[in-house]
């Protein structure tokens, strides 16, 4: 545990020194990935550790960001709270809404209880465009950041510590929560409900209060939100948003207190970064949501646990190059997909199609792709993908290969040292 | 009158669409426990390739030959995809066919384009049934909901009264069971979700000549049908009928009603106090009537989640 | 070496080169903050396809300042959030001129953020270039210095609309009203119910519906049916108008529509020969340009590989606009001023193949010629690839179309 503290004290003050190297654009997407590291923790709470998956989780982000915007419209734009304060105003809304739904659906469990919180968003997201003066309709509700406490909060620099505080200073308080007896109860409502009934818990009332402790922090995470952008409409209650934090969150891995931070974090730069390189990033997004949940079913903290297990188990040095071919693996098999997936969306696009008609002698023009020009019809242009897949696939038979053939050698080594540990006993 | 008839009339064809689309998604549920995320793009696919197909070898044998094909995407999901992650738990599952979903979407979008496409009804089906109310009734809205029931009765019948209808409906009730007894449980679940794929890609391949076909269609129609089998309850085929019936006609009648709570309580004398509250009271029901179905749900998951027809859960 | 001056070195080296950058002087950037993926892309992507093929037309003029114009693309994701996003993240890459026009939202939000952010940042401002985001609080509530739009209004469309209609005798004497629930639907709804003197008609009876969440509409077609009427006028868009006609062509309804937006395309291909006679109130017909028209059209039929279809035209006009105001402008100190851009602009008259386009100082609303079309087969520039196409029958010069500066507009100029 004394090496998790340094790593994690490590971690906490690299992020505050981050906006001395980061430029401002980079700043920015940071603060949205502290957002949703927050929102995917408070989600965690209920989903990984309470054992409750809910589906329309976006309502209390909702709930939150829009009472943090009337809060800081209140009183003629002057606020209802200094501006570092006014995330409370979401922690209030959330834990509001969340004690009202958290109690109509905690009356069931599991899938029923997955619909009547999908049901519960999508009944919000269907009436907030018509209660305009809640939700602003279409342009939603838009306010001003007040300057406070001799800060302006006028620039990004300053929002991100505003942020980096909330967030740290919330996250350390749902980790500190479970370790309070209610926190260890909620692991127990995840693994037998019927057995703390017979204890004598009162189960219902417990949901009620995870629930709602999860949706205020969720309302924090909305009201965070809220100072930042200054505005939001009823496009934050989308269920496409509820789905979001759920895959984040498992993409982490749920069973570790910081998995869904890390997962959410690496989406939200995922998108950041992607989203304006390639037309096509939806699919990657998908494509990977797919890849983790078929092959990293414990999300990316399984994948460090496991690689830490083995290296402590197998040692580095044998550990290396198994981990090396699986890496050289993925990225051949990346780059062909990437390769192939951005050829036929250019080919398919209606510009090509436009310009492959314009001019009847050339019927399939070159397409430029990484600084070369790919022709259609070329063979070249479909071997290369098709080969570098191929490799990529070789390559995961030859570390699948050289694994086995780690664990069959620590097999062995251990039957031996058992057998001459036995042997050697007189 | 006449303007109710055409509404009820429209409302059920409407809710026949949905059924179509349900039906493969509450037999899947049943069966897997899973609830497929990407069933209302295996709709959207099937008017893709009915498009596809229809310049190729004409509209009624793209109308075979696009369900087939969904199927055959269906059964390939279920093997290499949903298989795999069956252990791992029902959040996984759930969210495999997020992703697939969204997979679907874009390689939709990939090859055919952002904007919705020209896939229209062939002229030789394109005429009026008959006048109602001072307008046309399309001769295609009774063929699609002549499909509809005709393909409900065709699974009712299959599933109550062959034997492979008896081996599915084991295999959904006590899956454990009808493997020790011998049977090929897992083909059985890869044979259910190929036909529950193959359904809604008919469904997608007659409706999306009448509606619009476009990349958005799945999202458009996926929440409704996510309703439909919530209200008429998991695993349940008769239950997925009534709902869809009954949501198409909410739908389709509330359009015309253009009153409000606020009218309501004005036949008690406080229709001005009413008014002057404003928000939810004196929204008019016309531009409520897609919010509907969500109130429905959310009012059966209270009182009966079991839904409308599904089986009773003891907790 | 030590490890720590190592460190300390490349942390310089990095900094350094991430902030040299900002430094140099830049060419002149703009920035377009499109729906370039998701639901909404195939406008989003107009609207950035139309744009690039201005920016490229004005470099070849020679760009500003001896320099090309740099355009940078950012995906807004389809939404308000996305877009304030990546606003910041335009203006963080050096970004003066923001261009947008597909949402009407994402316009409200944009317009927002600039104007706080040139509140807090004077001497750094930004401009936003809206090319077709048509609600009227835009330039009305919302309206402020550096916020222009290049195209019309629902006020505006309505007018000329209602106008054509009527002298051609084709608008009767009743009205439907349908429209989409939100604020570009309620303003073409309160349009239409404005010019009912104007257009000699009453509005028998109007409906609001959900945006793009309707799958069939022949309930609100049996509504029109039950009204008798003898138009129906509606400002809806994609699906919603989509729906609406094949719902209208499957029930056999004679009435006529008069719309805004019919030339989206995918409209015309799915509503086949049942729309003919319709009429479209829009804001380029390169029928209507004649010589220069042609011309316009066939340079980006060349470029592009299309005729420039639904926003397409109106967009290259507002950004070749802004780049005749941009060629008065002398740099200050190898960077341009924005106010000084603005004042110019002001004072700009732009002459467009439909007409002359100029910028109204009061509520920076363009004074944007009109173009009132009929769908039919003796079209020049057929659509969607069938035999239809938008003859015009009447063109509106900005005076004429014009419609009154909104009182809600309190504009603050800078001194």
């Amino acid at each position: 545990m004394k090496s998790m503290r340094f790593w994690l004290l490590v971690g906490a003050t690299l992020l505050f020194l981050m906006p001395l190297v980061h430029s401002q654009s980079l700043l920015n997407a940071s603060i949205q990935m502290l957002i949703a590291a927050l929102f995917a923790c408070a989600f965690n709470l209920l989903c990984g550790q309470g054992g409750m998956l809910s589906f329309g989780h976006a309502a209390y982000f909702g709930v939150g960001t829009f009472a943090t915007l009337h809060a800081m419209k209140a009183m003629g734009g002057v606020g209802l709270l200094p501006t570092p304060l006014m995330p409370l105003a979401g922690a209030v809304a959330g834990l509001a809404f969340g004690i009202i739904a958290g109690w109509f659906a905690t009356k069931r469990s599991g899938t029923y209880f997955a619909m009547i919180t999908l049901a519960l968003a999508e009944l919000l997201h269907a009436l907030a465009p018509h209660l305009k003066s809640l939700f602003g309709g279409e342009s939603g509700v838009s306010t001003m950041r007040m300057p406070a406490w001799g800060i302006s909060f006028g620039n990004s620099t300053q929002l991100y510590y505003l942020t980096l505080v909330w967030v740290l200073t919330s996250l350390g308080l749902l980790y500190l929560f479970t370790h309070t007896p209610l926190g260890r109860l909620t692991f127990g409502l995840r693994e037998n409900s019927h057995r703390l009934r017979f204890l004598g818990y009162d189960v219902h009332h417990l949901r009620v209060l995870i629930f709602a402790i999860s949706a205020m922090f969720s309302g924090i995470a909305g009201g965070l939100q809220a100072v930042c952008n200054e505005s939001a409409n009823y496009v934050v209650f989308e269920s496409h948003l509820s789905a979001l934090v759920v895959l984040n969150a498992y993409i982490g891995g749920v069973s570790v207190f910081l998995g869904p931070a890390l997962g959410a974090a690496l989406m939200t730069f995922f998108g950041y970064a992607v989203s304006d390189l390639s037309r096509s990033w939806l699919l990657y997004q998908g494509a990977l949501f797919v890849v983790v949940m078929m092959f990293l079913p414990t999300g990316l903290t399984g994948l460090i646990s496991s690689w830490n297990e083995s290296k402590a188990q197998y040692g580095l040095v044998r550990l290396l190059p198994v981990a090396i071919l699986w890496l050289v693996a993925v990225l051949l098999l990346a780059v062909s997909s990437v390769f192939l997936v951005e050829f036929l969306q250019r080919m398919f696009s209606q510009d090509y199609r436009a310009l492959a008609l314009a001019n009847p002698a050339v019927p399939w023009p070159a397409i430029t792709l990484f600084g070369r020009p790919w022709f259609p019809g070329g063979a070249t242009t479909w071997l290369t993908p098709i080969l570098i897949f191929f490799a990529g696939c070789w390559m995961v038979r030859l570390a699948k290969d050289r694994w086995q053939a780690l664990l069959d050698d620590a097999d062995v080594d251990a039957s031996l040292s058992e057998a001459t540990g036995n042997g050697v006993k007189s | 009158m006449e303007y109710f008839i055409v509404s009820l009339l429209n409302g059920a064809i409407y809710g026949l669409l949905l059924f179509m689309v349900s039906a493969g998604l509450t037999l899947i549920f049943g069966m897997m426990g899973v609830l497929n995320f990407a069933h209302a793009s295996f709709y959207m696919l099937g008017a893709y390739f009915a498009y596809t197909l229809t310049p190729l070898i004409g509209f009624g044998m793209a109308m075979i030959g696009a369900p087939l094909l969904v199927g055959v995407v269906g059964v390939v999901v279920e093997r290499f995809f949903l298989r795999r992650v069956h252990s791992y738990g029902h959040a996984h599952e759930l969210l495999l066919t997020f992703g697939l979903s969204f997979i679907i979407a874009e390689l939709v979008k990939l090859f055919f384009g952002n904007f919705p496409i020209d896939y229209r009804i062939p002229a030789s089906l394109d005429f009026a049934a008959f006048r109602i109310g001072g307008a046309d009734y399309p001769f295609y809205r009774l063929i699609m909901g002549g499909v509809a029931i005709g393909m409900f009765a065709l699974i009712f019948l299959l599933l109550t009264r062959t034997r492979v209808g008896i081996v599915v409906r084991s295999a959904i009730y006590k899956p454990r069971m009808a493997e020790a007894l011998g049977h090929n449980v897992p083909l059985v679940f890869m044979g259910v979700f190929g036909v529950g794929a193959a359904l809604a890609g008919l469904a997608g391949a007659v409706a999306g000549a009448f509606y619009t076909t476009n990349p958005n269609m799945a999202l458009e129609l996926g929440v409704m049908v996510f309703v439909v089998v919530v209200v008429g309850g998991l695993g349940s085929l008769g239950g997925a009928m009534i709902a869809s019936l009954l949501i198409g006609m909410i739908t389709s009648l509330c359009v015309g009603i253009d009153k409000s709570l606020a009218d309501l309580f004005s036949l008690l004398g406080m229709g001005d106090w009413a008014q002057g509250i404003g928000g939810l009271l004196t929204l008019k029901l016309s531009s409520l009537a897609s919010t509907i179905p969500f109130a429905l749900m959310l009012l059966v998951l209270l009182v009966r989640p079991s839904g409308l027809m599904g089986e009773k859960e003891y907790l | 070496m030590s490890a720590s001056k190592f460190i300390r070195t490349v942390v310089v080296a990095c900094t350094a080169l991430l902030l040299g950058n900002v430094t140099s002087a830049a060419p002149l950037k703009v920035a377009v903050i499109e729906a370039l993926s998701g639901p909404q892309a195939s406008t989003g992507l107009s609207f950035r396809n139309a744009t690039r093929y201005a920016i490229d037309r004005l470099n070849t003029a020679g760009g500003w300042n001896g320099e090309k114009i740099e355009l940078i693309e950012y995906d807004n994701q389809g939404g308000p959030t996305g877009a304030a996003d990546k606003l910041k993240a335009a203006i963080a890459d050096g970004a003066q001129f923001i261009v947008s026009g597909s949402s009407s939202a994402v316009g409200g939000q944009l317009t927002d953020d600039i104007r706080k952010y040139n509140i807090r940042n004077p001497g750094k401002e930004v401009v936003l270039l809206n090319l077709g985001a048509e609600a009227n609080e835009l330039t009305g509530e919302k309206c402020h210095f550096h916020n222009f739009r290049f195209s019309s209004n629902a006020q505006i469309r309505i007018k000329a609309l209602v106008g054509a209609m009527k002298k051609d005798g084709v608008i009767g004497s009743r009205v439907y009203s349908i429209n989409q629930n939100y604020s570009w639907g309620q303003d073409t709804e309160n349009a239409i119910v404005e010019y009912a003197s104007v257009g000699g008609y009453k509005v028998v009876e109007k409906t609001l519906h959900d945006v793009n969440k309707i799958q069939d509409f022949s309930p609100y077609v049996s509504k029109i049916v039950a009204a008798n009427v003898d138009t129906v006028i509606t400002g809806n868009w994609s699906n919603d108008l989509l729906l609406l006609m094949k719902a209208t062509k499957a029930s056999g309804l004679k009435a006529r529509f008069g719309t805004t937006f019919l030339d989206q395309p995918g409209n015309l291909a799915n509503a086949g020969d049942a729309a003919t006679g319709h009429y479209i109130a829009h804001l380029f017909n390169a029928e209507a340009g004649g010589k220069e028209g042609e011309q316009f059209a066939e340079d980006y039929k060349a470029k592009t590989g299309r005729y420039p279809a639904f926003i397409e035209g109106q967009a290259v006009q507002g950004i070749l606009m802004f780049g005749e105001a941009l060629k008065a402008v002398k740099p200050q100190g190898n960077n341009l001023n924005v106010n000084v851009w603005a004042l110019e602009l002001e004072n700009t008259k732009f002459k467009t193949p439909m007409g002359e386009l100029r910028m109204r100082a009061a509520d920076h609303q363009a004074l944007v010629p009109v173009v009132v079309s009929v769908v039919s087969n003796d079209a020049k520039y057929k659509v969607d690839g069938t035999a239809l196409g938008f003859k015009p029958i009447m063109v509106l010069t900005g005076d004429q179309a014009a419609t009154p500066v909104p009182a809600a507009c309190k504009m603050q100029r800078p001194t």
